[in-house]
Order: structure tokens, then C-alpha cells, then sequence
């Protein structure tokens, strides 16, 4: 077998500044599926743009990059152009954002034939429709005049694969295709990757920061970190028996479903969240009615901890800022604490009054903080609000709570801009502590974080359970996550829930099609007897 | 939705057939809301343009003889002339009946009715609207499309360059051109609107540069900031990936989707350019509706400037509307309302 | 899940220490600017209204500066003095506007029912009306002068600062951090004034810099058509204005500086104001 992509020595950065890849090597050989694993920043997507002469503006490389023998480092223009319109095709993260709004999904497919290929575009029209055909997209003569923002994000990742597979490419980069897209959808679209790369025997270069996507894929893996690769080899090997200590971290850190080590659920006399019958309407400025939230109802006791699954729009979120009074419901109960909430805005008096009771924390690092205010007033602030605590005294305060959630002294004046992902959610779990609730809300809290920051703040969040006795309700896309830390389940679809019970009960034995579909869709390592099935 | 993934990945809590009869009715409701604003903006700043003059304190009758003889007679006939002694409603809709009918009432000034006064000046400040936004389409659209390629030595140079031009209020550079071209170089008159054909053109040529030189600039900036913005975009860099030559990336992928912000301020630009005509009218000494603006405001003549000012309003509004009816063919997500720019 | 588009955030207070050379030196020359038209009467070499026909059309010298006008008056002087008139309409203006704008942006911003629905229309009204109509307007009907348009500008500007400061507003009433102050119990008048008005004031102040430049041109326009200042006051409008005559005699000078102050002011500004925009935007992208 000949080497379709080779990697050799490969360094880039802007210069005066350390390089963001540092000697990196690596090969795929024709037919072969191989990952590039990594966390953000780790350099994996500048890794596989350049394997199709795509540079990040002002910087230096140096090294061999090599397609079938062009080095993209030296290349011409043309030569370049030559290779990415024949030889090599990349798929992106975010078909929303990588296929042009304002063009037909019919122009996006077609413009590279008609105006490199020559075609006509009647037979353009007819190579593009096929294609569609082939990558699973029903109804494809239609599509072709559809604009993308009326397809799904899991049909736009179809387009873009038909796209990326009209040149009959041998070599096909995939950059985190699947990141933006639902467990389901997801599971589709590796089905279909998959199927293509054996069917045409391309070449595979898939990154990912999803070890168990990369283990449902390829057969080879690059573990990247900071610019650098730090272990590879068959991707069994590297996952069961790790060489390195930041893969081991690695694997270790990646949430996987675990039924063994849940607690028991908590069995109490009086709840302290009961909801019956809950229901949110909106309604869209041109008429029409959305409901996002459908006849929900679950009791949660005190001290216990339930999690909320469910894929984007199934109404989880929408369940969450019912719950901390964000959104008022239309029909239905929601009593906290015996106290039954009224349907209408809170006034300012009932809010603090609930504040003691509820708080959240929220998925973004990023906007979830004041970017004006040091992290230590802002904690400070919420002493002197419900504690009524004085100025020294609250700032003692913030500072002891900050140290408890592991965020330190010299950090106290710190600007959220100076902070990492992972500390902002702490300092946001400490504002949250600090009005001292009985019941959080997590809603997506640790969705946006690398996965080795995702477990730390998983850690933290249960030793605080524990510790402060309160009661958690997690709001997550990720079953995995859900079986770490809640005894009590719940799964949410397109508005309603589905099922709710013990976790472990659900997870080893689902009730709905729907729960079922989605621990299916969840992405099982190659070496697994079972072939991937939705 | 018409198709369906294998992988069900339907939007949750909308019916397909809900949608798909939402998509019929969307563009007629689209328009028709458009025009309802419009009536509905015009009607409310004819309000404000007929009672401004409610704002001023004192006998109406001699506030609109101001500068002139208050005799009797004539106050007597302002007073019938306006209706002033009608309530102030009715003064309204008969003023809002006669604008409706071609009866802008009578000019002061000019013992005429307003409206011919208008049709016979309009011409002239037309034609150098046209004239200046020519310039403006052509000079700025290059000026901005070139420096937002060229990244660097060009991009800076165009941009300090537009920094100085768009700091340069119209009178100004009206009086710079006049002593560049017409005083020392004698290429250009520096006065008078000539005599139609090329004539004309070339006596409209400086006035129509000194009027469009801030807006040149204003469109560059748009021009070069919207692209910009696009050149970041992630479908920009798929269409490279795919092996597409940059200048068929930049027509096809850059420009056409910068294109509305830069229609965008169109409204704002004509009617800005009307406002300065008057400026630069008097400047050049050209008979327009600006210099005419102008003209009454001196000789206190108060029925054609509440015309003209509400010519000028009509004309932002109109220009506005038809701006707005004309973004979703550029942005299809703007008829959806899952863009609204 | 979906992957939020992150809209910049706003509120940062820093702008880094260095502003650029060019921001420096714009900065300079407003400053320059403003302290020798405040201190005019002291440093000024002559009377602005003194005549001198005796010195017509004079070049620049050791005597005059800058040279005099049609008149004789030395052109330095009435620069200076014209700074005054000239550089206080904008300031108030920019002033009056900002305030209110913000005001009304902020209430327009936060009301999710009918009142940010009418204020909005309100503002789609008002920008029918382009500043220097609205001023030509309000001369029509109060009379020449500095009042009227410093007045109806004031008015036409406000939507300019509303209409940002509202969609900044929109913007961070959807963000996380806001919310979870109204979670945690905190009142709406100490979240909107304390700790939201501040994340806006980077922002809308750049945008009222660029103000500052446009109301100074159109004033000075204004007084160019004789509709603004009136003589013998001296303006840097009403001095091209003044010397027009001059210019098609070939004399450029008395036209020349006040054109060049000018241009130069507002060059200034907006550089100082599009720094401070492509800061703020850099910072938080």
C-alpha cells in the first residue's frame, strides 16, 4: 500500500511566537481510516487544512506535507488547486456555517462541475441529484432548489458529505463532522462515512475530540496535544493500553456509561420539586404555536439528583428555566419547596425569596459571567445580597466559597476574560452557592469543556452534592454524563418525556423506542462484536 | 419540510404541513406588511411635518408672514388662504387632501402654487442625485472591494484615504474642487447647471463630487467591512477547499453575500444626498430644489419648506421600503424571519 | 446541541494602554483644538472683529499668522474665537443625544411588550428625518441661529445612539450572566442600571465620538449657507462662507484655514472614534 497523505516534520506558527504545531508526523496510507484525537487548541483542524494547501494567513511552516507525493508547502497555486478539486475533500464542523445561506443547496452542489468540470447543467444537475440519492437523502430533485437554513443540520452534513464525495476524492478529511449534530444524527452520519471509506476505498483522516467516535471509525489513531503528537498506533491498543499519561488522562476523563457505581435513588417522604402537568407555549410573531414544553410531570426529592436527556429542541431546557422561574409556564403545576408557582412573572420580592431555593448554572463559560466585574465581587455581591453580609464580610466570604470550588486567593480580582473555560464554571458554581439553594440547576454545565476540564467540574459538583446535601437536576445532551452523578433519569423528546425512572434500570433495559434509539446511537468502539446499529 | 433524513431529525413541535403552507402565503404577507409600514411611516411624519408648525407660539397668521407687511388684508388672506380659523384637524386633512390631489398650496415668495415651483426645480437636483450616486455606486464599490482584498500596504492606504474623504463635509470639498478645477486649473465651470446633453453633465460633474465624496467613502467602508466579515465565514473557506478559483470565491461566495448590508444604506444615502443638494446648489448656483430649500427658509416662505421636507421624507421612506423588499431575493433567511438584518 | 453564533460581547473598560500613533496623534490635535479655542480671549493676537482695511487679503507674516481676510481681520484670531461657536453645538449635541438615546435605548431594550415595540417605530420615524433637514426645519420655524438646529439635532441624533444602544440591550438581556442575576435575586433597576448601562458605555461612546464629527460638519454647514451662525459672530462655517468671494479672486487663504480646521477635527474624532470601535470589537471577538 502507498502512502496517500504523509506528514513529515510539520511545524507552523506566526513568528515571535511559540508554534502552534510542533514537528508533527503522521501518514494515511490509501484505504485506511485513520483519527486525529485532540482537545481545542491542540492544533488537530490547522493539522488537516494543510493537507489541502489551506494556511492560516501570515504564518510559517516548514516541513513536508505531502498528497500523493505534492508537498502542499511548496506547491503552485494551480498544482493546488489541481489536488483539491481531484484528489482531496474535506468535510467540515458546521454544515450551517459551511454551505453559502444565500445559494440553492442545487448551486452549491453543482458549482464545482459545471465550472470545473465542464458538465452542463442539466448533467450536473443529474450527477449532483444522484449523489444526493446515494448519501441518503430522499426526495433529492427538491432539495436541489432548497436554501440551507430549510434543511436540518443533519441533512445539511449529508449535502456536504454528497459534496465532498462528487470528486471521487481518494483521500477525504473530516474535521469534527459530527460535533455540531444530535447522538442520533450523529450516529447516522459515521454510518455513512463509514460505509463510503470502505465502499471507495479512500483514505480517512477523521479528527475528533470524541475518543469513542474515533474508536467507531478508524483503525489508527494520533493523539494530539498542544501542537505535538504525543502517542499513536492501532486504535484498539492505544485505548485499552495507553502508553503516554495525557492519553491515559485522556481516556480515563471520557465519560462513558457506567450502571455499576450509581447510588441508590433517594426514597423520601415529601418532595421538593413536584411538577404535574406542565406545559410551554410560544408563539412565533407570525402565529404560529410552538410547544416546546408538553404535559411534563415528575416528582424529585430532597437530597436526590435527577438528569434530564434529551437531543436539541426536546424541551429540556425549556424544562430547566421553568424550574428557576426564567420562563412562566402555561398550564400546569410547579410547586418548589410547598410553595406552588404562581402563572405569572415573579415580582422582585418572590424572586429573592426563591433565589434561597433554586439556582442554575448555565452551559456557555463564556457569557455566563459579567465580563466587567472581578470574579471575587461578583460572588461578593451575592453575600451581601441574601446574606446580608457587609462589604469585608462578603469579600471573606466569596473568597473562602471561591478556595472551596478551587479557584484561588490571587485569582479573587480576576476579570472572567482572564479565566479559563473550566475556572469560569467554578466561579460560577460559587456565585451560585453562595445565595446557599437547596436545589441546582445544571443546564448543559459542562457541555462546553474539554473533556479532562469536564470531569474535574463533574468531580467537583458531586463532592458539593455530598457535602452541602443539595439536590441536583442535571440538564444534559450526554447519557454518559447522566450516569455519573444522577440516580434518577429522565428522557425527553420533541417536548414530552418519554421515560423517566431509576438510571440504572433505563440504561440497561429502556422502555421507548425512543431511550433505546438513543443508547444505540451512542458510538461503539470497531472492536466491539456488534456492528453500529441505529 | 418536503424531505426527511434517514436519521430523524425533524424540528421538533412544527408539523411538516404547517410549514410548508407558512412558505406559500410568506412572500404576498411579506409585502404587504412592507407597504402597510410605509403608508404607516408616512402618515405619521406628515403629521409631524403639518403641526411642527403648532410648536411655535403666537398668532399662526403672522408667524407665516413673518418678514412681511402685517397688514389686515393680508393677514386676512393667509387666514383664508391656510384655513387658519378651521380647527387645527381640520387645517390637517385639508392639507394632507390637497398633498393627495397635486395641491401643495401657494409659495409666498413666489405668487405661484408650490407644486409648480417643485416640478420646475426637481430636474436639475435629480439629475445631480443621479449623477453624484453614480460616483458613489462606482467609486465606492471599488474603492471597497479593492481594499478589502488587498490585504496590507493597499487595504491601509485606501482606508486612510477614506478616513480623510469621509471627513470632508460636502461644502468644503465643494470649495476645494472650485479652486482646484475651476479657479486654478479652469477644467470645470463653477457655476450654473449648463445646458442639458454633455453640457449639462459637465456642469453637474464637480457639484455631484462634492456631494457624493463622504457618502464614496461611507459606501467603501460598508463595502470593505461587509466583505471582510464574509472572507471569515467558513463557506468561504469550503468553496476554496473545493478547488474553486478565488475570483470565482470572492463573486459568487464573498460579494453577492455582502451585499446587504451595503443596500442597506441606500435610504440613509439618498436622503442624504437630497439634504446636502441643497448645500451644494447654493454653492454651484444651480436652481434645485435644495437651493429652493434654502431660499424659503431666508425669505420665511413656510409652505414650501414643509413640502420640500416632506418630499425628502417620502423619498428615505420609499427608497427604504423598496430596499427592504428587495433583500430577501439577496438573503433568502431574511423572508423566513430566521434573519432579520 | 447547537452551537450558539457568540454575538461580541460588550464591557470591557480596558482599552490596553497604547492607543495606536495615529489614534495619538488625532488625540493631539483635538486636544490642541479645543484648549485654543477655550482660551481664545487670552491668547488670541487680535480683536476677531477688528477691521483693518488697510491690510486686505494679507499673506501670512510675522504680524498675521495666518494671514487676513477681505476685511483686514486676522484669520488666526477668528479661528480661535470661531472655535468656540463651532465646537460647543456638537458638544451639546453629542451630549444631549447620548443621554437621552441612552435612556430611551435602554427602556426600549428591556421592555419585551408594546413599549419597546413603539419606541422602536419611534425610532424608524425619526430617522426619516436626516440631522441637517431637521435643522433646516427648525430654523424654518424658530428662526437663524445656533438654537434652533443645536435643538433639532439633538433630536435627530437620539436614534442613532437608541437604535445601538437597544439592540446591545436585547443582546445582553439573552445572556447567561443577566439571566442568572435575575436568577439569583437581584432587582431589574440594579442589573439594568448597575451592571448592564456600564457594559454599554464603550460602545455607544464610540458611536457619539463619530456623532461629534457629523454635527460639527453639518453646523458648520449650516452657518456656510447662512442659515447658522450670524455674522459678524465668527464660525468656521461662516468664515469659508465670508470667503468666497475671495476665492474666486484667487485668494485661497481665507478659505483655506477654516476649511482645514475643519477637516481636521473631524478627522480627528472619527479616527478617535473608529479606534475606539475596532478595540472594543477587537477585544471581544
Amino acid at each position: 500500500m502507498s502512502q496517500l497523505l504523509q506528514i513529515e516534520n510539520f511545524t507552523l506558527g506566526f513568528p515571535g511566537r511559540p508554534p502552534l504545531l510542533d514537528s508533527v508526523s503522521l501518514h494515511v496510507n490509501d484505504g485506511e481510516a485513520v483519527a486525529l484525537v485532540g482537545e481545542s487548541g491542540s492544533g488537530k483542524s490547522l493539522t488537516t487544512r494543510a493537507a489541502l494547501g489551506l494556511f492560516p494567513g501570515g504564518s510559517q511552516s516548514s516541513g513536508i506535507v505531502s498528497v500523493q507525493g505534492l508537498d502542499t508547502l511548496t506547491a503552485s497555486k494551480q498544482r493546488l488547486m489541481e489536488l483539491r478539486r481531484r484528489r482531496a475533500s474535506m468535510i467540515f464542523q458546521d454544515p450551517r456555517a459551511g454551505i453559502n445561506p444565500v445559494r440553492t443547496v442545487g448551486d452549491f452542489l453543482t458549482e464545482t462541475l459545471v465550472r470545473l468540470d465542464g458538465l452542463s447543467r442539466a448533467e450536473a444537475t443529474e450527477r449532483a441529484v444522484t449523489q444526493l440519492d446515494q448519501v441518503g437523502l430522499r426526495h433529492a430533485k427538491e432539495l436541489m432548489d432548497q436554501h440551507p437554513h430549510q434543511l436540518s443540520g443533519g441533512m445539511l452534513q449529508r449535502v456536504m458529505i454528497a459534496a465532498a464525495l462528487l470528486n471521487s476524492p481518494d483521500l477525504l478529511l473530516c474535521d469534527e463532522p459530527t460535533t455540531a449534530l444530535d447522538v442520533t444524527t450523529q450516529a447516522g452520519i459515521v454510518r455513512l462515512l463509514r460505509e463510503e471509506q470502505q465502499s471507495r476505498g479512500m483514505g480517512m483522516l477523521f479528527i475528533t475530540h470524541d475518543l469513542n467516535l474515533a474508536a467507531s471509525l478508524c483503525e489508527r489513531v494520533y493523539v494530539l496535544r498542544r501542537g505535538e503528537v504525543v502517542e499513536q498506533g492501532q486504535t484498539q491498543t492505544v485505548f485499552l493500553t495507553p502508553q503516554q499519561d495525557y492519553t491515559r488522562q485522556l481516556v480515563e476523563a471520557t465519560p462513558v456509561i457506567e450502571v455499576g457505581g450509581l447510588a441508590t435513588p433517594v426514597v423520601a417522604g415529601s418532595p421538593l420539586l413536584k411538577v404535574s402537568g406542565l406545559s410551554k407555549t410560544y408563539q412565533l410573531p407570525r402565529g404560529e404555536i410552538i410547544t416546546a414544553l408538553d404535559d411534563a410531570g415528575f416528582a424529585l426529592p430532597e437530597g436526590g439528583s435527577l438528569g434530564i436527556v434529551g437531543e436539541s429542541g426536546s424541551g429540556k431546557s425549556t424544562l430547566a428555566r421553568l424550574v428557576v422561574a426564567l420562563e412562566t409556564a402555561t398550564s400546569g403545576e410547579l410547586t418548589l419547596r410547598d410553595v406552588r408557582r404562581p402563572r405569572r412573572p415573579l415580582k422582585a420580592s418572590e424572586r429573592k425569596v426563591l433565589a434561597k431555593d433554586v439556582q442554575i448554572v448555565f452551559q456557555d463559560p463564556y457569557l455566563s459571567l459579567d465580563p466587567r466585574i472581578p470574579v471575587g465581587n461578583a460572588v461578593a455581591d451575592v453575600f451581601r445580597l441574601h446574606q446580608k453580609q457587609g462589604r469585608k464580610e462578603a469579600k471573606d466570604s466569596a473568597r473562602v466559597l471561591l478556595g472551596r470550588v478551587g479557584i484561588g486567593a490571587e485569582r479573587f480580582d480576576a476579570r472572567p476574560r482572564a479565566l479559563s473555560g473550566g475556572q469560569r464554571q467554578r466561579v460560577a458554581l460559587a456565585k451560585a452557592l453562595a445565595a446557599r439553594p437547596r436545589l441546582l440547576v445544571l443546564d448543559e454545565a459542562t457541555s462546553a469543556l474539554d473533556v479532562s476540564v469536564q470531569a474535574q467540574v463533574l468531580e467537583l459538583v458531586e463532592e458539593l452534592r455530598d457535602q452541602l446535601g443539595l439536590t441536583i437536576l442535571f440538564v444534559t445532551h450526554d447519557l454518559a454524563v447522566v450516569s455519573r452523578l444522577c440516580s434518577e433519569l429522565l428522557v425527553m423528546h420533541e417536548g414530552r418525556i418519554v421515560e423517566q425512572g431509576p438510571t440504572a434500570r433505563i440504561l440497561e433495559d429502556p422502555g421507548d423506542d425512543y431511550t433505546r434509539n438513543l443508547i444505540a446511537s451512542r458510538p461503539r468502539p470497531l472492536w466491539d462484536a456488534e456492528p453500529v446499529t441505529a | 419540510m418536503t424531505a426527511t433524513d434517514y436519521a430523524q431529525a425533524p424540528t421538533p413541535g412544527v408539523s411538516a404541513r404547517k410549514r410548508e403552507k407558512r412558505r406559500a402565503v410568506r412572500p404576498a404577507v411579506y409585502i404587504v406588511k412592507k407597504l402597510l409600514a410605509l403608508l404607516l411611516t408616512l402618515f405619521v411624519a406628515s403629521l409631524a411635518v403639518f403641526f411642527s408648525r403648532f410648536l411655535v407660539p403666537g398668532d399662526p397668521a403672522r408667524f407665516l408672514l413673518r418678514g412681511r407687511s402685517p397688514k389686515p388684508e393680508a393677514l386676512e388672506e393667509i387666514t383664508r388662504q391656510f384655513g387658519l380659523d378651521q380647527p387645527a384637524w381640520e387645517q390637517y386633512l385639508n392639507w394632507l387632501s390637497g398633498i393627495l390631489r397635486g395641491d401643495w398650496g401657494r409659495s409666498l415668495t413666489y405668487r405661484q402654487d408650490v407644486s409648480d415651483v417643485l416640478l420646475g426645480r426637481l430636474p436639475t437636483t435629480l439629475q445631480l442625485v443621479a449623477l453624484a450616486a453614480v460616483f458613489i455606486t462606482v467609486l465606492g464599490l471599488f474603492a471597497g472591494i479593492v481594499a478589502s482584498l488587498n490585504k496590507g500596504f493597499g487595504d491601509r492606504f485606501i482606508l486612510i484615504t477614506l478616513t480623510a474623504a469621509g471627513a470632508v463635509p460636502p461644502f468644503v470639498a465643494a470649495i476645494a474642487l472650485v479652486a482646484l478645477f475651476s479657479v486654478g486649473l479652469g477644467w470645470f465651470p463653477s457655476f450654473g447647471s449648463g445646458d442639458g446633453g454633455w453640457d449639462r453633465i459637465w456642469h453637474l460633474t464637480l457639484p455631484a463630487l462634492a456631494l457624493g465624496i463622504t457618502y464614496i467613502a461611507m459606501v467603501a467602508r460598508v463595502t470593505r467591512s461587509s466583505m471582510n466579515e464574509q472572507l471569515l465565514r467558513e463557506h468561504v473557506e469550503v468553496a476554496t477547499s473545493r478547488g474553486l478559483a478565488r475570483g470565482s470565491v470572492v463573486a459568487r461566495h464573498v460579494l453577492r453575500n455582502a451585499l446587504g448590508p451595503i443596500l442597506t444604506v441606500s435610504g440613509v444615502l439618498v436622503a442624504g444626498l437630497l439634504v446636502s443638494s441643497a448645500i451644494i446648489e447654493r454653492t454651484f448656483g444651480l436652481s434645485g430644489i435644495g437651493q429652493l430649500l434654502v431660499q424659503s427658509i431666508d425669505r420665511l416662505d413656510f409652505g414650501v419648506v414643509q413640502a420640500i421636507v416632506m418630499v425628502v421624507v417620502a423619498a428615505f421612506v420609499l427608497v427604504n421600503t423598496v430596499v427592504d423588499l428587495v433583500q430577501p431575493l439577496i438573503d433568502p433567511r431574511i423572508a423566513a424571519g430566521t434573519e432579520s438584518r | 446541541m447547537t452551537l450558539a453564533i457568540q454575538l461580541p460581547q460588550v464591557g470591557l473598560r480596558r482599552y490596553g494602554s497604547l492607543l495606536s500613533a495615529m489614534a495619538w496623534g488625532a488625540l493631539a490635535v483635538a486636544a490642541a483644538v479645543v484648549l485654543l479655542s477655550l482660551f481664545a480671549s487670552v491668547l488670541a493676537p487680535y480683536d476677531p472683529d477688528y477691521v483693518d482695511l488697510n491690510n486686505v487679503l494679507a499673506g501670512p507674516s510675522g504680524q498675521h499668522l495666518l494671514g487676513t481676510d477681505a476685511l483686514g481681520r486676522d484669520l488666526l484670531s477668528r479661528l480661535m474665537h470661531g472655535g468656540r461657536t463651532s465646537l460647543l453645538g456638537p458638544t451639546i449635541v453629542v451630549i444631549g443625544s447620548t443621554v437621552l438615546g441612552l435612556l430611551l435605548g435602554l427602556v426600549a431594550g428591556w421592555s419585551e411588550g408594546w413599549v419597546g415595540k413603539v419606541l422602536g417605530r419611534l425610532f424608524d420615524l425619526l430617522f426619516a428625518f436626516p440631522a441637517l433637514l431637521m435643522a433646516m426645519l427648525a430654523i424654518a420655524l424658530f428662526g437663524k441661529g445656533l438654537f434652533a438646529p443645536i435643538l433639532a439635532m439633538t433630536i435627530a441624533y437620539v436614534p442613532y445612539v437608541a437604535r445601538l444602544a437597544q439592540s446591545l440591550v436585547v443582546a445582553e438581556r439573552g445572556r447567561p450572566y443577566v439571566q442568572a442575576y435575575r436568577v439569583l435575586g437581584f432587582r431589574t433597576p440594579w442589573v439594568v442600571l448597575g451592571r448592564v448601562l456600564p457594559n454599554l458605555i464603550p460602545t455607544v461612546g464610540a458611536q457619539s465620538t463619530l456623532n461629534f464629527g457629523y454635527v460639527l460638519a453639518d453646523l458648520a454647514a449650516l452657518s456656510f449657507i447662512g442659515l447658522g451662525v450670524q455674522p459678524p459672530t465668527s464660525d468656521w462655517g461662516a468664515m469659508i462662507e465670508e470667503s468666497r468671494g475671495a476665492l474666486l479672486g484667487g485668494y485661497i487663504l481665507p478659505a483655506f484655514w477654516p476649511a482645514l480646521v475643519v477637516v481636521l477635527v473631524v478627522v480627528a474624532v472619527n479616527v478617535i472614534g473608529e479606534e475606539l470601535s475596532d478595540r472594543i470589537g477587537g477585544k471581544l471577538s
